[in-house]
């Protein structure tokens, strides 16, 4: 490694540089909060609803109490004493912190016991009692919008976004947000279509299975907190937490070491709340740690229904399309909110449509909460558009490519909302996708019980606005480099990424650099790690601390008489006569933005678009409804890629995880609302014997003008195509379509048996 | 402890609570050996990835060997032993269908001595074994293959090393077949009507199509991994895939 004072002209932009962290990892010293014991820590345990919707009547603890080495017994009774209205959220204040008068899910918190050992808290966890009066409960997305079961008796919007307060104290619905777009008038367009095609497709509630289970601590004194947590959003946390207190931020701390996965699981508040309140109770640290079983009833993906109409004309483009979407928040809103509307607003697809209608429903239902899980919403949306698209095709008789390359949405064109895209390789990708899986060309169709198809699928995500990072950029008297931001490495490689943007700045090696972890009291604000935001936000941020801390070295040379070039170490020791003093540069960056009109119109929608395509190749046991991925070909546009190895890994994990989600993840609930497979025993993700022998993964050569050197977000993007890619891929080898996920065996042999 | 993996699950889950659990290492039943008349002796607490790695089982017992590198996974086969593999008396286990084909017998030790048993007669029903209480297994006698053909081929409806929803043990050997399904029944269960129809025969298309129709009539139960319709469909498909991979000749 180079000495961190010595300058360099190698470029650090687009250089494989290893893991900056990974030594640490593999030796098992980097930081996890799994880890963290405090002197006189308390550990809680969690008691959860056995019911999905009903007033409770009773919680009997005495048993619990009783038990030797319990120190006591927390229920929302003892949560008011510390935050008389305990409701938290990131779009509506809806979630108490433990269950209070009500309970919405099976599985929900209701009561916690704190014990020095955990192993005492878990065995009195099983002393307590509860009784229901159950209520009416309502599972499915479509059915809770007529319902009689209703979740919440009033909504309560947060209050802090605008187009939520219409919402404010409506009561008598399960309906959380509505959101509208029109762009022309797609009845008439409609109407005057050649054909029309019509078709309803499904997704499944699954879980993110991060490796680490969610882990909070908190510590308090008289007046001050210090949460320790696997967090994807510290600041959120903080702001959440001070709201809930009503305390000033800066009495609130919130620190973040490595996450072992984030995947959207551990945003906005999760188990943060809960652990402030009880140390504050307790007057001692208390840690929560989740088994793996209990991530099922924390947060999940949403599952959802899609209706999606289109008109087309005889020559095969789409004139017309109505896209109607059914959310299924589960029983708290979450982002659900956010998932509904920002990425609803692509709910048409990468494609030019002069007139379309979206209308997307966030819905409440008693099942455990839903939220962002790599993608935000979108490969839900792609399954259903890029299922779709290929039956329109098909049914057309147009090549799917050809049909796709028809109707593109291209550069300097606008999308349904009415911003023109920009910095958008939709095009590139679709055809790099198509030539990597060698569309158009001969292959192995298989014969006798095992059958051969490819597939292809295209999708688009807006990058969530309107969001602010904010970076600082310390040069040390000697030459090294400290970046202070929020963003949190959650095993994404953000650490070496942003290290990388710094360095390129001050002409440093990446090694030179070091980025501190979250911790609020030290890092400045950040909105939140998620939806492949961060190395545009806060790279841009980095970026411009890191440009201001040189044009402050630049005029400390110029100032002390010191040529351009003079190292760094010589300008401080010369200013100070010895190894001493500090730069510090900061960087503020947030993206101009127009929120939409009530027709869900804007001129600047998002700060960029991220592109994804899947080609694969799938055999299929006809006997038994078996697929087999055989080859899967995933290309992005990423902009610049910073870190390419990082951006291959990006792209390969995220279509290993949305392969799961196609072919066989499922939470399966039975009729009264209880999970059957909370465990991963039979709850199963895709292991190794699972992967496709063959897995290409390639960013096309593109720029992103407004990105950090050009680059974007990648940690979503090939989750996009998977799912429709090989359900496509089934179509051409066995021509049987099948319109919701999972794609398992027993679904596609039943489909065999009714062609 | 001996069906830890299993053990471990539950008592995760909160459905065993035991309040004792008996360490079982020190009985020395962790060797296996091959005795003299060819038949492979194994020890109860010997691990699955020991016999797994085995050149002696490679060798005698190719099925076997094959068998276990499908189980779960390799640190799972790193811990678990055959005698908990035998006692848990899961449908969904891989050992129980290949080893009852194979004509092994379990030795049983309980307070009033010591007993063998063939190990299709251990299983009851549905995670209920015929062990009394204070019995143990201890050693796991399979015998030789000799010109024996076999095969197990399972079904797994989720991940490649989920629990199947089918499993189908099938050795051959020029006369009478030994045939027994799992996961799809409560209990590994021989396909006797199946037997019958293969026993002396030539084995054809027609044959096996056949003893396919004749083995969709055992009790099928459905579960998470696929319904009864579907098993029902998977025994047939099964039996004559197990067929054609035990009448390979690599094997």
């Amino acid at each position: 490694m180079k000495r961190a004072s010595q300058a360099t002209e190698t470029s650090q932009i687009g250089r494989s540089v290893p893991r900056l962290e990974s030594w640490l990892k593999v030796t098992g010293r980097a930081e996890y909060v799994h880890n963290l014991r405090l002197p006189g820590m308390l550990y809680g345990k969690i008691f959860r609803s056995t019911v999905a919707h009903g007033r409770i009547r009773r919680i009997d603890t005495s048993a619990a109490r009783a038990q030797p080495g319990v120190h006591s017994v927390v229920t929302a009774a003892e949560v008011k004493t510390v935050v008389p209205d305990p409701y938290y959220g990131p779009a509506f204040h809806d979630q108490p912190v433990l269950a209070l008068d009500k309970v919405r899910y099976v599985g929900e918190p209701v009561a916690v016991v704190l014990a020095s050992d955990p192993h005492v808290a878990e065995e009195a966890v099983h002393l307590i009692t509860a009784e229901y009066d159950e209520l009416p409960a309502v599972y499915d997305e479509v059915e809770a919008v007529s319902s009689k079961a209703i979740v919440h008796d009033a909504l309560k919007p947060a209050g802090t976004f605008p187009d939520l307060k219409h919402l404010k104290g409506v009561k008598n619905t399960n309906v959380a947000l509505d959101f509208r777009l029109r762009r022309g008038d797609s009845t008439k367009a409609m109407a005057s279509a050649a054909r029309i095609f019509e078709h309803r497709f499904r997704t499944q509630q699954v879980m993110h299975t991060p490796l680490e289970p969610l882990v909070s601590v908190a510590e308090c004194t008289e007046d001050s907190l210090t949460i320790h947590t696997a967090s994807q959003s510290p600041s959120f946390v903080r702001i959440e937490i001070a709201r809930l207190l009503g305390w000033p931020e800066n009495r609130v701390r919130v620190r973040v070491p490595f996450l072992g996965g984030g995947f959207g699981a551990k945003l906005y508040i999760k188990l943060e709340a809960l652990v402030a309140v009880l140390s504050l109770l307790v007057k001692r640290p208390v840690k929560v740690s989740l088994s793996m079983e209990e991530q099922f009833f924390t947060i999940t993906k949403h599952a959802s229904t899609f209706r999606i109409k289109s008109g087309l004309s005889r020559d095969g483009r789409v004139v017309a399309r109505e896209c109607e979407v059914w959310w299924n928040g589960g029983a708290y809103a979450d982002i659900g909110p956010r998932v509904t509307q920002k990425s609803g607003f692509t709910a048409p697809g990468p494609y030019d449509v002069q007139d379309v209608a979206i209308d997307s429903y966030a819905m409440y239902t008693n099942l455990p909460p839903a939220g962002a899980l790599r993608g935000f919403g979108i490969p839900q949306l792609v399954w259903a558009y890029e299922s779709h698209t290929d039956m329109i095709a098909r049914e057309m008789g147009i090549d799917p490519v050809e049909f796709r390359r028809k109707n593109l949405l291209r550069e300097g064109r606008p999308q349904a909302t009415g911003t023109v895209m920009r910095d958008a390789a939709i095009e590139k990708v679709l055809e790099r996708a198509a030539e990597l899986i060698d569309w158009g060309k001969p292959f192995d169709r298989g014969s006798g019980t095992r059958r051969r198809g490819r597939g292809i699928a295209i999708g688009f995500k807006a990058c969530i606005a309107n969001t602010t990072s904010l970076a600082a950029v310390q040069i040390n008297a000697d030459g090294s480099c400290t970046v202070y931001i929020s963003t949190v490495d959650m095993g994404q490689g953000s650490d070496t990424a942003m290290a990388q943007i710094a360095a390129e700045v001050l002409r440093l090696p990446t090694e030179a650099v070091t980025v501190v972890h979250s911790d609020t009291d030290v890092t400045p604000f950040d909105m939140a790690t998620l939806g492949s935001r961060s190395l545009f936000h806060t790279g841009n941020a980095v970026k411009l601390a890191a440009e201001d801390a040189r044009a402050q070295l630049d005029a400390l040379r110029q100032q002390l008489g010191l040529p351009p070039d003079a190292a760094i170490a010589d300008i401080f020791k010369k200013k100070y006569g010895m190894r001493a003093g500090s730069v510090t540069g900061v960087g503020n960056f947030i993206p101009p933005y127009t929120p939409p009109d009530e027709n869900g119109q804007s001129d600047n929608a998002t700060p960029f678009w991220m592109i994804g395509a899947t080609g694969v190749e799938v055999a299929v046991d006809t006997e038994t409804g078996r697929v087999r991925v055989e080859r899967l070909v995933n290309v992005a546009d990423v902009g610049t890629p910073i870190n390419p190895r990082i951006v291959e890994t990006q792209l390969s994990g995220a279509s290993i995880m949305q392969l799961g989600f196609t072919l066989f993840e499922k939470m399966l609930f039975d009729g009264e609302g209880q999970l059957r497979n909370a465990s991963l025993a039979e709850y199963k993700i895709p292991g190794l014997l699972d992967l496709p022998p063959e897995i290409v993964n390639e960013a096309v050569v593109a720029e992103q003008r407004t990105g950090p050197f050009g680059a974007k977000g990648v940690g979503e993007t090939a989750t996009f195509g998977v799912s429709p890619a090989i359900a496509n891929a089934v179509h051409d080898a066995i021509g049987v379509r099948l319109t919701e996920l999972p794609l398992n065996p027993e679904a596609l042999w039943q489909a065999l048996q009714q062609r | 402890m001996s069906g830890g993996t299993a053990l471990m699950l539950m008592m995760k889950a909160g459905v065993l609570r035991p309040s004792r659990l008996v360490n079982l290492r020190r009985l020395g039943l962790d060797q296996f050996e091959v005795d003299s008349r060819d038949a492979l002796n194994v020890g109860a607490m010997v691990t699955l990835r020991s016999l797994e790695t085995s050149p002696v089982v490679r060798k005698g017992w190719p099925v076997l060997a094959r068998t276990l590198g499908t189980l779960s996974n390799v640190r799972v086969r790193n811990v678990a032993r055959i005698g908990g593999a035998l006692a848990h008396g899961d449908p969904h286990m891989d050992l129980p269908p290949l080893l009852s084909a194979l004509g092994a017998t379990v030795t049983i030790a309980g307070p009033g001595g010591e007993r063998t048993a063939p190990v299709e007669s251990l299983y009851a029903g549905y995670l209920e074994t015929t062990l009394q209480p204070g019995e143990i297994i201890t050693q796991v006698h399979i015998p030789a293959l000799g010109g024996r053909q076999a095969a197990y081929l399972k079904c797994t409806t989720r991940s490649a090393d989920d629990w199947p929803a089918l499993g189908m043990a099938v050795v051959l050997d020029g006369e009478a077949p030994r045939i027994f399904v799992s996961a799809a029944t409560d209990r590994p269960t021989r396909l006797s009507a199946a037997e019958k129809i293969l026993s002396g025969r030539t084995l054809d298309e027609k044959l096996i199509q056949q003893a396919a129709v004749a083995a969709r009539e055992v009790q099928i139960d459905g579960d998470l991994h696929g319904s009864a319709a579907y098993k029902k469909h998977l025994v047939g498909v099964y039996l004559r895939r197990a067929i054609d991979e035990a009448r390979q000749p690599s094997h």
